[in-house]
């Protein structure tokens, strides 16, 4: 038995220590865990007892617990993996989350739908436009908002750019966890494009914000069409430029083939969502299985993998970024003239020019600042997208005033995490951060 | 929670000042056609039909807004209800799990079960009602692994004991925290000494309240201030 480690911070005598019930919580949860690993061990002993370990077998010990994380730069945020390993072999796995823990949740409950916005920007934040439209659409139908069709072909292109946004972040870092560093600079070339794209339709690089209630906050203007149209016509090159790059390398190919296999059944037992799902050949996509927006209107192909491992769910999303592209495209073209809110004062903000020149545009809008979207009480519904990471619900409970009574949100990186412990168990130590990047979590949304 | 801001002067009558946006009672019943994010899959009257049929008066009632059917079951018998849907009925990918605080003398909370079929394409969600005095609610991770971590955060937040489950720790907060956050009592601001953080100063105290400022004491400062000289003269 690996001996129970001492915490820095035990010897500071009345100074600050990390608190230290919750880590002995993780290491009696590391040590009362069952793995397939174990019972994988106890079958091939025969008698059902566990084999003598090689640490007990060797002189030199084999056996410890290796604490990854918060702080590490692999683990894409503050996650923390506290790991049992054999030698090289991760045999039990804990994952500890909470690190970037805001209560977001709670925090809604007290803020208008409006002003929860802001707030939705943070949680997945390498694609805030998606949270945004999340967010919208799941407050307009509690209280039942009509959003113009010019407003939802906005918001499609604005999170398919998000979409390919967060995919690029994704594949650079995890190219990067596998030790190559230029694909980082390639994809970062092409984040920035989608940064500027960003900035001149909402007037922000990073935290958007630029979806209302009802619509969206302004239209695009001819300039930002003309970038859009641009980024569509020039990035399926990049995309082949990365697979020509990446496809044949040897050692990204064989870092990646193999690690993190998990099956069909595995994979909806343990409550994968979004590419890691379709990566084992789950084909559930929300815009296909409940189609928001005009998602039922446009052609497109969910990508879908059998194989289960992170070389299938590399292919699966540079797949994704080619399909979002078709999406923009046909957005692009099919786009109509149009309002971009709905013109009702409880409904939506009035614009700008009704603000400034007209007494009630004034008043409404001081009372949708005030007061804002009132969903009948005692109302309740739940609104799903398929955001990068999989399925991004918000399940809302309404009292009847302008504030949520109960948020909560359905966050795919939680799932995803909740996953990457089974996959981490089995393989090798040093395979842990591509099983990470492979899952591609988001602490500021598993965290909320 | 003021709908309806309280209207300010003394001599004023308040039936005159009531604002516009006064908060309907009830769903209106043409919404549940009307409303334009209604999905198909949220309507499942034949898994409900079933349900009624393999568990009886277990199926306490069905709620419907926005074309999402909620069935109300009771909380002896979710593990089974959970079982036959996922054996019998194909519900078999476990999408959300959550507690809700209602903030009232019986039956406080709710907690609720988001599931998804994807052969019917149908998502169902069930809900079982738990009162204050008796927070055990039956853990489902038997049936549906996902659930694991669903049903730790729901015991983080609101302090349900979940019967059977196999790793009852806290989600987000420190095992030495005290209290559930998302319940209704529990102040935005947290309460202040339940959690100390490190200090702000090297060889300061540890900080008991990071919100000082917004509770009108001092806050601890993470820098020395210059002693301020007077003047005499």
């Amino acid at each position: 038995m690996a001996e129970k480690p001492q915490f820095p911070g035990h010897d500071l005598g009345d100074q600050f220590r990390f608190w230290p019930k919750h880590n002995e919580a993780i290491y009696e949860r590391l040590e009362s865990k069952h793995t397939w690993v174990e019972e994988q061990q106890r079958a091939a002993g025969g008698d059902g007892e566990l084999p003598l370990t090689e640490a007990e077998d060797d002189p030199l010990e084999n056996e410890m617990i290796l604490n990854m994380g918060p702080q590490h730069p692999a683990t894409h945020g503050v996650l923390r993996c506290v790991l049992k390993i054999d030698g090289e072999t991760v045999e039990k796995a804990v994952l500890d989350i909470g690190y970037l823990h805001r209560g977001i949740e709670k925090l809604a409950e007290h803020k208008t739908y409006q002003e929860f916005m802001p707030y939705t920007d943070r949680m997945d934040y390498l694609s805030p436009y998606s949270n945004n439209v999340a967010w919208c659409l799941a407050v307009e139908k509690l209280a039942d908002i009509e959003v113009p069709d010019r407003a939802q072909w906005i918001r499609m292109i604005m999170s398919e750019l998000a979409r390919i946004s967060s995919h690029c972040l994704w594949l650079g870092t995890g190219a990067m966890d596998a030790g190559a560093m230029s694909v980082f600079l390639w994809t970062f070339q092409e984040r920035e494009e989608i940064y500027a794209i960003m900035d001149e339709v909402a007037g922000a690089r990073f935290t958007v914000s630029h979806s209302r209630i009802g619509g969206v906050a302004s239209d695009l203007s001819p300039r930002s069409i003309e970038m859009i149209r641009d980024f569509v016509a020039s990035f399926p090159e990049k995309v082949d430029g990365w697979e020509y790059l990446l496809n044949r390398n040897r050692i990204w190919m064989e870092r990646l083939k193999d690690v993190g296999r998990i099956t069909k059944e595995e994979a909806i037992d343990r409550g994968l969502t979004g590419p890691s799902l379709r990566g084992s050949g789950v084909p559930y996509d929300i815009r296909r299985f409940e189609p928001y927006l005009k998602y039922d209107e446009v052609d497109f192909t969910i990508p879908v993998r059998e194989e289960g491992d992170s070389l299938a769910r590399y292919y699966l999303r540079l797949e994704e970024m080619r399909q979002s592209i078709r999406i923009i495209e046909q957005c692009l073209d099919r786009m109509t003239e149009g309002p971009i809110r709905a013109d009702d004062a409880k409904e939506a903000y009035p614009s700008k020019e009704e603000v400034y020149y007209s007494m009630e545009g004034m008043i409404h809008d001081f009372m949708y600042t005030d007061v804002g979207t009132v969903p009948p009480k005692g109302a309740h519904s739940y609104h799903a997208i398929e955001s990068p990471k999989g399925e991004l619900g918000f399940y809302l409970t309404s009292d009847g005033t302008g504030r949520p009574w109960r948020v909560r949100i359905n966050a795919p990186s939680f799932s995803n995490l909740q996953g990457l412990e089974y996959l981490l168990e089995g393989d090798l130590v040093s395979d842990a951060v591509i099983n990470i990047s492979s899952m591609d979590p988001v602490m500021g949304e598993s965290d909320k | 929670m003021s709908d309806t801001p309280a209207p300010s002067g003394d001599s004023q009558d308040p039936e005159e000042l009531q604002f516009h946006y006064t908060s309907s009672d009830a769903p209106r019943p043409e919404q549940e056609t009307e409303n334009a994010h209604a999905k198909d899959t949220t309507r499942v009257p034949d898994v409900i039909e079933a349900l009624r049929k393999a568990f009886g008066a277990s199926v306490l009632e069905v709620e419907r807004y926005a074309n999402e059917d909620t069935v109300y079951v009771e909380k002896e018998r979710i593990r089974e209800i959970c079982r036959f849907l996922k054996n019998e009925l194909d519900f078999e990918y476990f999408a959300d799990l959550g507690g809700i605080d209602n903030f009232k003398d019986e039956d406080r909370y709710e907690v609720f079960y988001n599931i998804v079929s994807m052969e019917r394409q149908k998502r169902i969600r069930l809900k079982v009602r738990v009162d204050e005095e008796d927070m055990r609610v039956p853990s489902v991770t038997k049936i549906y692994r996902a659930a694991n971590w669903n049903e730790r955060e729901a015991y983080d937040m609101f302090g349900f004991e979940f019967v059977d489950h196999p790793d009852p720790r806290r989600m987000y907060m420190p095992e030495d925290f005290e209290y559930h956050p998302l319940r209704k009592e529990f102040p935005q601001l947290g309460v202040p000494g339940s959690l100390p953080l490190p200090p702000q100063t090297p060889d300061g105290e540890l900080t008991m309240d990071p919100f000082a400022a917004a509770r009108g004491s001092e806050p601890v400062k993470s820098y020395e201030e210059p002693p301020v000289e007077q003047d005499d003269d």
